[in-house]
């Protein structure tokens, strides 16, 4: 009898992933995992369930899409994967390291090195130049400011707005301004990128663009994407796409 | 975009072990820009928190700087009158008289001498205080006599008189003169070289008269003192009291600085004497300086005060105006103590534009004052006016530029330190 080796699973982009990209809790470190995640909001005298048990994990270069109607848990699993909420219970790691008990200013220091964030509306300082919002990581990281400007130069090419370094945001269209915000993302070059609703506040053709520059970047650092998304052309060309309601992944 | 631009090669993320190597003063320049561009968001918000910051630093140094003239002034005048230091003997200073110059000092010129020899003494000049009644023949009345050395006294001291009419005494004189204050004068019907008379009791106890020239009036100012005051010499006024004695020397310095040495110094020389500086012969001068300083010092507190409010409210409105975009930095990894310093640095920099700003409308008024002067009304008690005018004293600018900008930034930093804390999804979440 002969035995067929299982083929290892790849991205859409053919990058290897590692066996915790499809949901296995006992994968050797995913860049970030979450077992049996549980989170409550309360609303006054009411308490509303946010996570109910999630299991969940991301593999280094991974493209993952959360779906769900609102108030099915995405932006609770982005905030707890960008370590800017807490758990109520449940273990999270990343990096293969447990989060729990880690204080405020421990916590930034893990974001600030190993996350970067893409938000619906951009979020870029509008005081700031484009240069010096992609830079700003970078400061914040203690990179030497000759390196920096290598760095910001090289990733604002790389996201085509090297002519725009030294606008402000308020110059730029929703889709470069998106761009910023993903070269501000992986100028650090990330373990993990949260975004959420990338291409919410795009049109068609700019989401399209932006989608793209998410993988090829992402897959040329490395990076995982967790995002949150109801963007149906987005969810088509991620690798994995996890659907959730009422706090549960279906 | 640019599919084909090649992407940026990556050495791999940054560990959160890996050591800072930008400069601290790279870090701090960044930072500094950072909360400049910040202040420059909403320039009239900035521009009214800044005018408000150089309206109470102007209205500080103003105020201070009018107080130190006026200390200034005050402390010139009371050493210009007694001296630098007093010489009397101990009890001159703690009991009264008996009889005239009981308590006097005796053997002055020896004394003199070697007052003289000390190398911040510049002049010593001897007084004879007494009491007596002045009489015209047809009237007479009190008079607070005092023997001077006339040309000494009015060489060393300059036009610290204001003669009204005639002029003032001179040594060697052919007749017995006086100077009377201008009420006294007015009182008596005296002018200059009218002929009085003085009774005065001597040290011995007994009437004494001496018939004087009137040669000239003055005004000290203070109409209750013009009433009584007679200048005469000191010569004079030993031959009515029918003594040798002096009431006290004062010792007149080179330089104000000098007082409290020339005092420890004299004081160790003439154990038997008691050396008393002007401060300790002026009640006068810690009363006006105790009570400005009150005065000032709530002023001060005043301003201060609604300069935080203002500031802290400035502040507090950018901060929640800028609460999502702090959120946003904060997720981005900047660590609550960063932001807080860089809000802070804001508040600094409104507070040292202002600071800045108000230096120098004080320091431009405090120079028109000198090209274009003005009469303030005469205080309580006097019939003259006196110049306003303000110090311009380097270590009060510093010490008020220090506290504005200590205050703004204090202010910024206290009103930011609760945003900067907000959990991230709140801040993220505000709208």
């Amino acid at each position: 009898m002969t035995h067929t080796p299982t083929p290892t699973p790849t991205t859409r982009a053919g990058i290897p992933l590692q066996p915790a990209a499809f949901g296995s809790c006992q994968a050797a470190a995913p860049v970030v995992a979450l077992r049996q995640v549980y989170k409550t909001y309360r609303l006054g005298a009411h308490v509303i369930p946010a996570l109910q048990g999630v299991d969940l994990s991301v593999a280094r270069g991974e493209l993952l899409a959360l779906t769900g109607p609102s108030g099915s848990g995405k932006s609770t699993i982005l905030n707890l994967c960008g370590l800017i909420d807490t758990a109520d219970s449940g273990d999270i790691e990343l990096n293969g390291q447990p989060i729990d008990g880690l204080d405020e200013d421990a916590l930034t220091l893990l974001r600030r090195d190993a996350l970067g964030f893409v938000f619906q509306s951009f979020n870029l300082v509008p005081v700031m130049t484009v240069a010096e919002n992609v830079d700003y990581p970078l400061f914040l990281t203690g990179v030497p400011a000759a390196e920096r400007r290598e760095r910001v130069a090289a990733q604002l090419a790389a996201v085509g707005l090297a002519d725009h370094a030294h606008h402000r945001p308020d110059a730029l269209s929703g889709g470069q301004r998106q761009r910023v915000a993903i070269a501000r993302a992986l100028v650090k070059r990330p373990k993990l990128v949260i975004a959420d609703e990338p291409t919410a506040s795009l049109d068609s053709h700019t989401a399209d663009q932006v989608l793209d520059l998410m993988r090829e970047c992402g897959h040329a650092e490395g990076a995982a994407f967790v995002i949150a998304t109801h963007d149906s052309r987005l969810t088509s060309r991620c690798d994995r796409v996890v659907a959730l309601l009422d706090g549960r992944i279906q | 975009m640019n599919p084909t631009t090649p992407l940026p090669t990556a050495p791999g993320p940054t560990s959160a072990t890996a050591p800072k190597t930008t400069s601290r003063l790279g870090d701090w320049v960044h930072w500094l820009r950072f909360a400049l561009h910040n202040t420059l968001r909403n320039r009239r918000r900035s521009l009214v928190t800044a005018a408000i910051a150089a309206l109470g630093t102007a209205a500080m140094l103003l105020a201070g700087g009018f107080a130190l003239f006026t200390y200034e002034s005050l402390a010139q005048a009371a050493a210009r009158d007694t001296g630098h230091l007093v010489l009397g003997t101990p009890a001159s200073f703690t009991s009264d008289e008996d009889v005239p110059l009981q308590h006097g000092l005796e053997q002055v010129d020896a004394l003199r001498q070697q007052l003289l020899a000390d190398p911040a003494v510049r002049q010593v000049l001897p007084k004879v205080t007494f009491s007596g009644l002045i009489s015209n023949g047809d009237k007479s009345t009190v008079m607070m006599a005092v023997g001077v050395e006339p040309d000494a006294e009015f060489s060393i001291k300059g036009p610290f008189l204001t003669v009204t009419a005639g002029s003032v005494l001179t040594s060697g004189e052919t007749e017995p003169t006086v100077m009377l204050g201008e009420a006294l004068a007015r009182s008596l019907k005296a002018a200059p070289g009218t002929s009085l008379t003085l009774l005065a009791s001597t040290t011995e106890g007994a009437m004494n008269a001496m018939d004087v020239v009137v040669k000239g009036t003055f005004t000290t100012g203070v109409p209750e003192v013009d009433k009584r005051a007679v200048f005469t010499s000191v010569a004079l006024a030993q031959r009515l009291l029918v003594t040798e004695r002096v009431s006290s020397l004062g010792v007149f310095l080179d330089r104000m600085a000098a007082t409290l040495p020339a005092q420890a110094r004299l004081g160790a020389q003439h154990p038997t004497l008691e050396v008393k500086n002007w401060e300790q012969q002026a009640p006068f001068y810690q009363a006006v300086k105790e009570l400005y300083n009150r005065i000032f010092g709530a002023l001060g507190v005043i301003i201060g005060v609604i300069v935080v409010f203002v500031v802290t409210n400035a502040m507090a409105m950018a901060i929640i105006e800028r609460t999502r975009e702090i959120g946003t930095l904060r997720a981005l990894g900047t660590l609550p103590g960063q932001l807080q310093r860089s809000l802070a640095l804001e508040g600094m920099l409104l507070g040292g534009v202002g600071a800045l700003a108000g230096a120098g409308v004080s320091l431009l008024v405090s120079l028109a004052l000198l090209v274009f002067p003005v009469d303030m009304p005469p205080p309580p008690g006097r019939s003259v006016g006196y110049p306003l005018n303000i110090a311009i004293d380097p270590a009060l600018y510093l010490l008020t530029l220090v506290l504005m900008v200590g205050l703004t930034t204090l202010a910024s930093w206290a009103v930011a330190r609760k945003t900067v804390r907000m959990p991230v999804v709140d801040a993220l979440a505000h709208t």
